[in-house]
This record gives structure tokens, C-alpha cells and sequence, in this order.
């Protein structure tokens, strides 16, 4: 992803330890914080802050009720687009390990949709991560959502 | 051929998720024949990757798709 807007890398030695295999995932069925925090959280003992992002749906939007969004993804890019993130975030942040569990499905008002969970020696590279790892999330994952409304269904266009 | 697939609400308008097309097109020619040429914007990639480059004469094997803006998390 050659074109996300980066900041300077800040190498840092501690990089690399995670390797989780499932650290970056779409899936249809639900999540849970604390098991991902916990799985982040075994990767390092150098963590001294860790941050997450959690989205979830709401029963509002745009002026209107929304009963349902439901999600589409290009299978396969999106997932490679996501560990693409990933991936960027540790070059370019002095972070340690990052999460991303993306659904990808029918989800009702309060459910979760997307957790991001950086984990860093410091708290203020976690927060930076986090918050560019969800806006470039946002703009370069295909992944679309359509919400179901009492006047029709409605895709999402912007990424606020 | 080309397979050509459509995603969120470019399928939605043209009613379907997938063709085949013929290659040797380029991908401008092949968005005015599969008459996507009105809707913007548009997002094109090619094999996974996104591309801009809408002179690229697509092969035999390529996965086309297009693409709404993307609005995920």
C-alpha cells in the first residue's frame, strides 16, 4: 500500500516478536476484547501501554434509525490490505505489537464490529497508532458497509 | 477471459456480481462496455492491487474489480 500517507519510521529492536498468525483477521462471528488484549499482552512483557479502538454499530445515523448495517469484503485483498496496515504501523511507530479483528457480517445496534489493540512501550505511540491504523483502515481496506434503515437500505459512502 | 467483479454499490446498480470479459481491452474501455463509466468515484484493481492506471490493457487471467469507495470499521 504504497500510496498510505505514513509517518517517519522509528525503528525499535523490540519489533517482530509478535508473529501471530491470527493477529490480523476478518471474520463473521463476534470477538472478544479481553482475549485479545490477553493475546497481545503475551507477545511482550515490554508493554507499558496498550491501547484499543473498539467500533461498534450504532442504532442511528445520517438522521435516521439504522435496524442492521451489513458488510461485504473483497476476500482476500481486504485481508492482505489489513496485514499491509499492520505491518506499516510497526515499521512506522515505536509500538510492539498490534491486533485487528475486522467483522464481516449482519450486525445490530451495541454489536462490535472492528477492535484495533496496539501495545507499546509508551502510551503516546500506542494512542498515534491506533487512531491511523483505524482512519487508514478506513480508507484503504475494501470492505463496504450498507445500512438498513425504515426508508431503505443505504451504503455508507463516507468515512467520517 | 477477464473476470470481472463488482462489489457494495457498483453491483448493486449494474444487478450483478461478476462477468467474464474478453482481454485486450483497456480498463477505460472495458468500464465504458461494462457501463460503469457514470459512476464516480470509482475504484479499480487489478489482481487484488488497486491500480490507477486506466490505460492498462488487461490479460487473460486478470481478476478485475470494481470498486465504491471503501467504508468499513
Amino acid at each position: 500500500m504504497s500510496d498510505m500517507a505514513t509517518p517517519s519510521p522509528q525503528p525499535s529492536p523490540l519489533k517482530g516478536r509478535g508473529g501471530n498468525r491470527d493477529a490480523v483477521r476478518i471474520q463473521e462471528q463476534d470477538f472478544s476484547v479481553e482475549e485479545e488484549v490477553t493475546a497481545l499482552r503475551k507477545t511482550s512483557q515490554r508493554m507499558g501501554g496498550i491501547v484499543t479502538f473498539l467500533g461498534c454499530a450504532r442504532d442511528f445515523s445520517e438522521g435516521r434509525d439504522v435496524f442492521s448495517i451489513e458488510f461485504e469484503q473483497y476476500a482476500g485483498m481486504a485481508e492482505a490490505a489489513m496485514q499491509s496496515l499492520r505491518d506499516e504501523a510497526l515499521k512506522a511507530f515505536d509500538i510492539i505489537d498490534v491486533r485487528i479483528v475486522h467483522r464481516v457480517t449482519t450486525v445490530h445496534a451495541g454489536d462490535q464490529i472492528v477492535l484495533i489493540v496496539v501495545g507499546a512501550e509508551h502510551r503516546k505511540p500506542a494512542f498515534e497508532a491506533c487512531e491511523w491504523i483505524i482512519d487508514t483502515l478506513k480508507q484503504h481496506v475494501p470492505i463496504w458497509k450498507k445500512e438498513v434503515t425504515p426508508d431503505g437500505d443505504a451504503w455508507v459512502t463516507q468515512h467520517p | 477471459m477477464v473476470k470481472v467483479l463488482f462489489f457494495g454499490a457498483v453491483a448493486d446498480k449494474l444487478g450483478k456480481r461478476s462477468v467474464d470479459a474478453q482481454a485486450g481491452l483497456s480498463l477505460e474501455e472495458l468500464i465504458a462496455q461494462l457501463g460503469c463509466a457514470d459512476i464516480q468515484p470509482l475504484l479499480v484493481a487489478v489482481n487484488q492491487e488497486q491500480i490507477q492506471d486506466m490505460d492498462y490493457i488487461v490479460q487473460g487471467d486478470d481478476e478485475v474489480a470494481m470498486m465504491p469507495p471503501f467504508s468499513g470499521g
